[in-house]
């Protein structure tokens, strides 16, 4: 049966990427600028080991790679709605400024000297807000079109690059490495992993049914109308979700790149475009991802720690353009 | 040079210190930290990891430098806090490397480091103490609380006290200096200073230097090069880059109209003596109102 | 099967003012023309047949009932539209792309089955597409995009077919093929309108015409009725050479 055959077929990557986030997961338990040998670790997990060794994995590694897996997983589910959402297999909410949104908010939200949790809740709103302001302006004057919002978003994100700037320069000195790292994106700020993990899980049951509808949204809008989909209340699901997916995201780990843009990019050129097979892969490879990303920031100059948005775009940037490369006809 | 004697009775000591003591159980140590928040110890702490430079001095300077046993990047003074093991840089903390040392106290910087960091380690079982001095008396009052801390609570108290001598002796020397405006500039570019409420300011102040960009906003602004000019100072003193760069004042030689640069008034001082709030700043403070003195001798 | 009516239709062509109602009976069976210069709205008034796009006044019928009242689900499994525009920014195989006309049949989290599969692999066999099934749609040629197109409508099977310049960038052989294709269709007892560039396919395959002038005047009726050199030289602003072959008529532009 060809239907049988398609879906078999798209079960191999998905078990491939599980098995790959699995064993990124182990890898993070594993490595840290505290030494353990493999036994050791293995005794913690099974419910032993040293009192310091089961701090060092069960409260800080454990955590800090659950997050990580959760944030990519998220980064890399809104860049792949972006994509679909406008038709633009390089679209992604770094683009279309609602992370620059989050980060102005949260970096106001610092320099009023707000506590942690409020800084987080301004990072969220600020994402909304830059949501509803590029849909609004794009909507303009009675329909949008994927370039008007692509544009809007643009120019939006620019705006919110010059706010930022003007942020950073009226800063207190003191405030500005804080201020720098979370603009660079960190994990070293994460707090419980569980809103991330159960935000990407809602996500992916939310937007798995819609795969098929999706499959049909990326061929362009009046197709899609033609058959027989509601094309601009799907186009505001696909919006309103990135945008809340992007903001607990943000809020998590501050601003990592690449994720969203590279993630689902690099699926596609491997897997096709089957969004039932894209979307929980790009859940688990994004998760995957970052988890390593995270783990060699953790460990590459320790004790000194990186910014995992630094190990993202450093490995990113090369790793797409040679994608980019190979894929040209 | 450090101590380890035990204290006699802590409860009258602390007391005697005016460093917020609370509970009179016999081993038990407790102070107030700068966030105000009650610190306590169930026995004066024997492994203290620092968590920036300042604070690393200021530990060793009450005695307690070989309860040190980690500290972050650039914590070079005293000689001994630059072996020490590193957990990271002030601003990103290796938690993983902190916890490995075991520590039974962590002295945080209020100021610096990253507080969703630092709020983790009470629930990984770490005490910590947030430290924030910024000015003379802040300095001694912590030596006073570290040295309760560390359990070397007679040395904190005589570095403390000779401190707090040292300053009043400044004070009283200089009690009848004529004023003397001053640019004191921390950075070259962007072009920085201090307001009124940064210790060097305070410091200048000890002796008649009028810092005339006290009634900025924040602690350290960024200005421009014609807001010094118009206000001509008649002195500029730099920290510069290292110990014995001037190109920061050299550049100022492009504006010989200026009261400072007619009467080479452009002096450096050690940033190091300057620039944290320990208890080298007196030396530093000593440096700053000789350059002041020189300049008046220049009127 | 189903008919297609318009009343009152004006289509809402910006910048222009107005123009003539179109009340017009599509019939089961019937192959309909739209022919007029560039400009003239035509791929306008097939979005506006296919509720793509809100006309300026009037309303479309399918079957009676106006399509505004219908749901995209159900208008989309009876009415088929081949686009002449297409999106192709992501990546996607043939077969995937004559399997999407099965989407308006599918609920949400239903997968195609056998017999959506069997469908699509009918359709590409008939557009001549069946050894190219598993190709990346970037790697085709002009024609062979359009053709994938027509067998992405053939898979829906709707029973209106609104084609939009169907054969565009197809070599002679299967233009011929693919009005053969859509002859059949309406033999079948389906309504077929579609907008063509090209007269004399127009007059050998249409049973009706529907012309459209850049001013928003419009006449239509049976094709031989309409196929008047002084009606179709106006409309192209172009003086034309009528001659008859093969008992149809063949019209030739003048120099």
């Amino acid at each position: 049966m060809a239907g049988a055959r398609a879906s078999r077929a798209s079960l191999a990557p998905l078990a491939w990427l599980a098995l790959a986030g699995l064993f990124a997961q182990g890898l993070a338990l594993a490595l840290g600028s505290v030494a353990l040998a493999p036994g050791e670790l293995l005794a913690v997990l099974a419910g032993d080991g040293e009192a310091l060794h089961r701090t060092l994995v069960l409260e800080l590694r454990l955590p800090r790679a659950l997050a990580a897996f959760g944030t990519g997983a998220l980064l890399a589910l809104a860049g792949a709605l972006m994509q679909i959402l406008l038709r633009n297999p390089l679209a992604d909410p770094y683009v279309l400024g609602l992370s620059g949104g989050a980060s102005v908010a949260a970096l106001a939200a610092m320099l009023a000297g707000l506590a942690a949790t409020l800084v987080a809740g301004a990072a969220f709103a600020g994402a909304l807000a830059s949501t509803l302001i590029v849909f609004g302006l794009a909507h303009g004057g009675g329909s949008w079109t994927p370039t008007r919002l692509l544009l809007t978003g643009v120019v939006m994100a620019a705006g919110w690059g010059a706010l930022i700037t003007f942020l950073l320069a009226v800063s207190p000195v003191e405030r500005l490495p804080g201020m720098l790292y979370w603009l660079m994106g960190d994990l070293a700020y994460a707090g419980s992993p569980w809103p991330v993990l159960a935000v990407a899980a809602t996500g992916l049951v939310v937007v798995l049914p819609l795969g098929r509808t999706l499959n049909v949204l990326a061929r362009g809008g009046l197709q899609a109308a033609a058959l027989g989909v509601a094309v601009r209340p799907l186009e505001w699901t696909l919006y309103l979700l990135a945008s809340l997916v992007t903001a607990v995201a943000v809020t998590t780990a501050g601003s990592v790149g690449f994720v969203g843009l590279m993630v689902p990019h690099m699926l596609r050129l491997r897997l096709g475009n089957d969004q039932r097979v894209i979307l929980p892969a790009s859940l688990l490879a994004g998760g995957t991802l970052l988890t390593l990303a995270d783990s060699l920031a953790r460990t590459l100059i320790a004790p000194q720690q990186l910014p995992v948005g630094v190990i993202t775009a450093l490995l990113g940037v090369p790793t797409f353009l040679y994608l980019l490369h190979r894929s040209r006809r | 040079m450090t101590a380890r004697r035990l204290s006699s009775p802590l409860a009258a000591l602390a007391l005697w210190l005016g460093a917020g003591l609370s509970g009179p159980a016999a081993a038990e140590v407790c102070v107030t930290d700068d966030a105000d928040r009650e610190v306590c110890l169930a026995a004066p702490a024997q492994r203290i990891v620092a968590l920036s430079p300042g604070v690393t001095e200021l530990l060793f300077a009450a005695g307690a430098g070989e309860r040190v046993v980690g500290a972050v990047s650039f914590s070079d003074h005293p000689a001994a806090a630059a072996e020490l093991p590193r957990v990271g840089s002030y601003d990103r903390i290796d938690l993983e490397a902190l916890l490995a040392l075991a520590p039974d106290l962590v002295v945080a910087w209020a100021g610096g480091n990253p507080r969703e960091q630092i709020d983790r380690l009470p629930g990984l079982g770490v005490p910590v103490f947030f430290s924030d001095a910024d000015d003379f008396p802040d300095i001694a009052a912590s030596l006073a609380r570290f040295g309760v801390l560390a359990g070397t609570p007679e040395e904190a108290r005589e570095a403390a006290e000779e401190l707090r001598q040292e300053v009043a002796a400044l004070r009283e020397r200089y009690a009848d200096a004529t004023p003397v405006p001053v640019f004191y500039q921390v950075w070259e570019q962007p072009l920085m200073t201090v307001n009124g409420e940064h210790w060097i300011s305070e410091a200048l102040s000890l002796c008649g230097g009028d810092n005339l960009f006290a009634e900025e906003a924040p602690l350290v602004p960024r200005i421009g090069r014609e807001a010094v000019l118009a206000r001509d100072p008649e002195v500029i003193i730099t920290g510069g880059m290292g110990k014995a760069d001037s190109t920061w004042l050299e550049a100022w030689r492009d504006f010989p109209e200026m009261i400072a640069v007619r009467r080479d008034n452009l002096f450096f001082v050690d940033p190091d003596l300057v620039q944290r709030a320990t208890p080298r700043l007196v030396e530093g403070t000593r440096a700053l109102c000789a350059h002041l003195e020189t300049a008046r001798g220049r009127r | 099967m189903s008919g297609l009516e318009t009343r009152g239709l004006v289509i809402d062509v910006p910048g222009r003012s107005a123009g003539r109602p179109l009340d017009l009976d599509i019939a089961p069976g019937q192959r309909w023309g739209v022919l007029g210069p560039n400009g003239a709205g035509k791929t306008t008034l097939m979005h506006t047949l296919a509720g793509l796009r809100a006309p300026r006044t009037g309303e479309v019928r399918l079957d009676g009932r106006p399509l505004a009242r219908l749901r995209r689900r159900d208008l989309a499994r009876r009415l088929g539209v081949v686009f002449q525009e297409r999106h192709d920014d992501f990546p996607a195989t043939v077969r995937e792309t004559a399997l999407i006309g099965r989407h308006p049949y599918l609920a949400p989290w239903q997968q195609e089955g056998p017999e959506d599969h069997a469908r699509a692999e009918a359709a590409l066999e008939r557009l001549e597409l069946a050894h190219l099934a598993e190709r990346e749609l970037a790697t085709l040629s002009g024609g062979e995009r359009q053709r994938v197109s027509l067998a992405t409508v053939l898979t829906q099977a709707p029973g209106v077919w609104l084609a939009d310049e169907p054969t565009n960038h197809l070599d002679l052989h299967h233009q011929v093929a693919v009005m053969g294709l859509l002859a059949e269709q309406a033999d079948q007892g389906r309504s077929l309108v579609m907008c063509l560039h090209d007269l004399n396919l127009a007059a050998r395959w249409c049973s009706h015409l529907l012309l459209l002038f850049p001013d928003g005047e419009a006449c239509w009726g049976p094709a031989e009725a309409m196929l008047v050199p002084a009606a179709l030289e106006r409309l192209y602003d172009q003086p034309l050479t009528c001659v008859e072959v093969d008992g149809a008529p063949v019209f030739v532009p003048r120099r």
